[in-house]
């Protein structure tokens, strides 16, 4: 029961990373970033990279990880999604296709096999009689952390209150001189960092390959859903009703049908409730 | 009257020269690249007629070519079915996924369709691998029967549906029917409305789409003789939307070309083997941001305005 309880939490934290970015900058920008599982992918192997090839500490090689992703991302933004921004259908072309092309870079680098991400904690820790392995509970408290934080940056700071006018209205927001397009650049470079982090945290305990940005984009995309998209505190709730049931799932039947899980999620609420459980808007 | 002539000339021109390809030069591999290439061409052409005509992108169409190819792989190894079968059982597997689907999220606008299109092929590929006792996991099922024991037999069976297909869908699309795809890509609420079933539309062009596309599945499977979940992959999808770009969305002519030629073309490339779907990829990227409106049904037009003038 115990075992249910903690190992839950420590993928529903993993989940809320990547779903609160990928809502953040939907809810903000309207872009739907298929490329939201490379940043995740970029931070496992951009940690892996600096530490085993660079020689570098782990800290400021997760540090520096971050930073290029977050780099990345704004790239992304700036280079290929803004002439984009017109159309929907044309920025989930062009993040899709980003998303290849991260995933065929690795491939090419790296190869397939699977490559190891240090931890930064090692020790095993025994709770309640429950061996938990510490980075597991370091990314359960990290995710929390961070999560916290950008809620009370959005919330208390001037950027912050700038990023939730945008996101209400761009336009008007454009009106009372926000830049909305600065906006944009800042909200993707940090939901890249928040995915890249989540890939850094998470990178020890899971498969790093190049092809490990697509799950987390589907469970992402299905967190995002249930919780209505572009608001965070839907998403986090999602996030925890999914990992929860991907948990349970786990240990009653079986691990292998907890992939279903997300899909069977997303089926449901799209035929019951299509705004998700905080969405404002019925469909767009 | 004289434009459509034109066409006619054209189309006849085209398949005539891709019948007589390997009667000039012959060779089984030109066979096997011209027969793969033309296979992609029905999956091309049955994705543009959904998505291109609607823009509602849809990426997961290998979620319709895998089931199609998964279909036609059991009924012909586990069930013990003749391969004629294969092709109607493959349309309407890939008919009943299009529905459970769709209806859900054809119903709603904006980007849900495309995501679950995503998902659900993302899914199935990993079914097909936790259920492998069923499925045979990584290696997919083997021993599928030849359709046609000549090769060239069964290139020329796969060029006349390519053919019929495509005569088919463009003829639906130059229909009312395919008017009614258009103005619900121009504007959903105005045909709305305009007292026009916009959701029934939608869902019975996903349908159609994905028929043709488990047929293609299944004579893929019965090409290669065994079907694997690699099929289900996220990169045939974009492969294919790939081709419908550098053809031209919404032509239906177009993306058969498209698919021709891109196969062709990394056949050229083969040396590349790593680098193919990077170049695919950026093939896309350069694409979309230069020639928004492809190349080859472009070109078919202005080639046929040219034609034309001297009258």
């Amino acid at each position: 029961m115990l075992e249910i309880l903690i190992h839950g939490a420590v993928s529903s934290a993993i989940y809320a990373m990547l779903a609160v970015g990928f809502t953040l900058i939907f809810g903000v920008a309207r872009i739907l970033n298929l490329a939201h599982g490379s940043f995740y992918a970029l931070g496992a192997y951009g940690a892996y990279f600096f530490t085993s090839h660079l020689k570098l500490p782990l800290f400021p090689a997760a540090l520096l990880a971050i930073a290029v992703v977050a780099l990345f991302g704004i790239f992304v933004e700036k280079v290929l999604v803004r002439p984009m921004r017109s159309s929907q259908l044309a920025v989930l072309m062009i993040t899709l296709a980003v998303a290849l092309v991260v995933e065929q870079v690795l491939f090419l680098t790296f190869g397939s096999e699977y490559r190891n991400v240090p931890a930064f904690v090692d020790a095993k820790f025994t709770i309640g009689g429950v061996d938990v392995g510490g980075q597991r509970l370091l990314a359960l408290g990290a995710s929390v952390t961070l999560i916290a934080l950008l809620w009370l940056f959005i919330q208390r700071t001037r950027l912050g209150s700038a990023i939730l006018a945008v996101s209400q209205d761009p336009q008007a927001a454009n009106y009372m001189g926000i830049p909305s397009d600065r906006i944009f650049t800042i909200v993707m470079g940090l939901s890249a960092a928040l995915a890249a982090a989540a890939g850094i945290l998470a990178g020890p305990f899971l498969t790093v390959q190049p092809t490990m940005w697509l799950l987390p984009i589907v469970k992402a995309f299905a967190i995002v859903i249930v919780g209505g998209l572009g608001s965070i505190p839907g998403s986090i709730l999602a996030a925890l009703m999914l990992g929860y049931a991907e948990t349970i799932v786990g240990y009653l039947i079986s691990t292998s049908w907890t992939e279903i899980v997300s899909v069977l999620a997303t089926l449901l609420m799209l035929v019951i409730r299509p705004a998700g459980i905080f969405g404002k808007r019925a469909a767009f | 009257m004289f434009g459509k002539r034109i066409d006619y000339a054209g189309a006849l021109g085209f398949v005539a020269f891709m019948a007589a390809l390997p009667l000039v030069f012959g060779g089984n591999y030109l066979i096997g690249v011209l027969t793969v290439s033309v296979i992609y061409g029905i999956w091309a052409v049955s994705w543009d007629f959904m998505s291109g005509l609607t823009g509602r992108e849809n990426f997961g169409h290998s979620l319709f070519i895998g089931v199609g190819a998964y279909t036609a792989g059991f009924l012909n190894t586990t069930f013990g079915f003749g391969g004629w079968w294969s092709l109607p059982a493959a349309m309407i597997m890939a008919m009943v996924f299009a529905l459970v689907i769709g209806l859900p999220t054809l119903r709603l606008k904006g980007p849900y369709f495309a995501l679950a299109m995503l998902s659900g092929a993302v899914i199935m590929q990993r079914l097909m691998l936790i259920f492998w006792e069923q499925t045979g996991g990584e290696e997919g099922i083997n021993g599928i029967e030849p359709l046609i024991r000549s090769q060239l037999g069964f290139y020329y069976f796969a060029l006349a549906t390519l053919v019929l297909v495509t005569a088919l869908l463009l003829a639906l699309a130059r229909s009312n029917w395919g008017l009614i795809l258009r103005a619900i890509r121009g504007d959903e609420a105005t045909c709305q409305a305009a007292g026009i079933n916009v959701t029934f539309y939608k869902i019975a062009s996903l349908v159609i789409s994905a028929a043709f596309a488990g047929a293609g599945g299944a004579m893929y499977a019965h090409y290669q003789l065994q079907v694997s979940p690699q099929l289900f992959a996220v990169v045939t999808s974009i492969t294919i939307i790939t081709m419908v770009y550098v053809g031209g969305m919404a032509s239906i002519y177009g993306p058969v070309g498209g698919a021709i030629l891109l196969v062709l073309l990394t056949e050229l490339l083969r040396n590349f083997g790593e680098w193919r779907l990077m170049i695919y990829s950026c093939t896309l990227i350069l694409i979309l941001f230069f020639l928004p409106n492809g190349l080859i049904a472009p070109t078919w037009r202005r080639l046929r305005y040219r034609l034309g003038r001297p009258e």
